[in-house]
């Protein structure tokens, strides 16, 4: 079957540089149609005011049929914020980044998400399983099978 | 004056009857897209060579459309569970209605 991601993704590069990337977000490195690199931070009032995060958007050629692999950069430079989905090795428990991920859905609805789960949070806190989580999970988290028990996050 | 015509070329120009309003006024100044591969609709799917009646669109009970490819590529994933990437409802394949102005 025919690579349908570089099209797909010269596209969405486009968006992103001509000015329509989200509010908070930047792309950092998208040299290639395989990993891309985007700053996040969430704007207004919220727990990670002032805080910026990376994200790591891995692609198979399928994409978007396939889901992209989605995590947050855990390395000198960035942290994975703390946050009840969010594990300390940077993996996401988000519903639309596993069983609800749409080909309609992409790099920037992604960013827009996960800004809005971060923006709602209540309490600074990791996933009740986090240290259990990140002593056993598979490279990739679209190999975990994530338990989604809180829509309201 | 006497205009004697030597020669001419036809010109045309078809677009799919996607039975909506065309937005020419969108942001990138394209017409609608597939909202899966993001491509014209009047251009064909990524996989295909050659836009036109060898790479139609399809139509949904939901009222969306994508290219059929585009949208077969997907339903035939188990993680589609067979719904519409646009509302999650279950994909129903619409008679196309053709509008006749």
């Amino acid at each position: 079957m025919a690579a349908i991601a570089p099209r797909r993704l010269t596209k969405e590069l486009k968006e992103l540089t001509m000015g329509e990337c989200p509010a908070g977000v930047q792309l950092l490195q998208s040299a290639d149609f395989e990993t891309w690199v985007l700053s996040l931070e969430v704007l207004g009032e919220s727990l990670y005011k002032g805080e910026v995060f990376a994200l790591r958007f891995r692609f198979e050629p399928q994409y978007p049929i396939a889901s992209p692999e989605v995590t947050f950069i855990v390395d000198d430079k960035f942290k994975a914020p703390i946050h009840p989905h969010v594990y300390s090795n940077g993996h996401i428990c988000a519903s639309i980044l596993g069983h609800e991920w749409s080909p309609v859905l992409g790099v920037a609805s992604v960013c827009i998400t996960l800004q809005s789960m971060l923006a709602s949070c209540k309490k600074r806190e990791r996933p009740p399983d986090n240290d259990r989580y990140v002593r056993t999970a598979p490279a990739s988290p679209k190999k975990s099978r994530f338990h989604y028990d809180d829509d309201t996050v | 004056m006497k205009v004697t015509v030597k020669a001419w070329h036809a010109i045309a120009e078809w677009r799919w009857d996607t039975g909506q309003q065309s937005t020419p006024d969108t942001d990138d100044g394209e017409d609608d897209v597939c909202g899966i591969c993001r491509l014209p609709f009047e251009a064909c799917c990524p996989a295909c060579k050659v836009p036109g009646d060898d790479c139609p669109l399809i139509w949904g009970e939901c009222t969306h459309v994508f290219h059929m490819h585009c949208l077969l590529k997907w339903i035939s994933t188990p993680a589609s569970k067979a719904q519409c990437p646009m509302d999650r409802r279950p994909w129903v394949n619409a008679e196309r209605k053709v509008n006749l102005n």
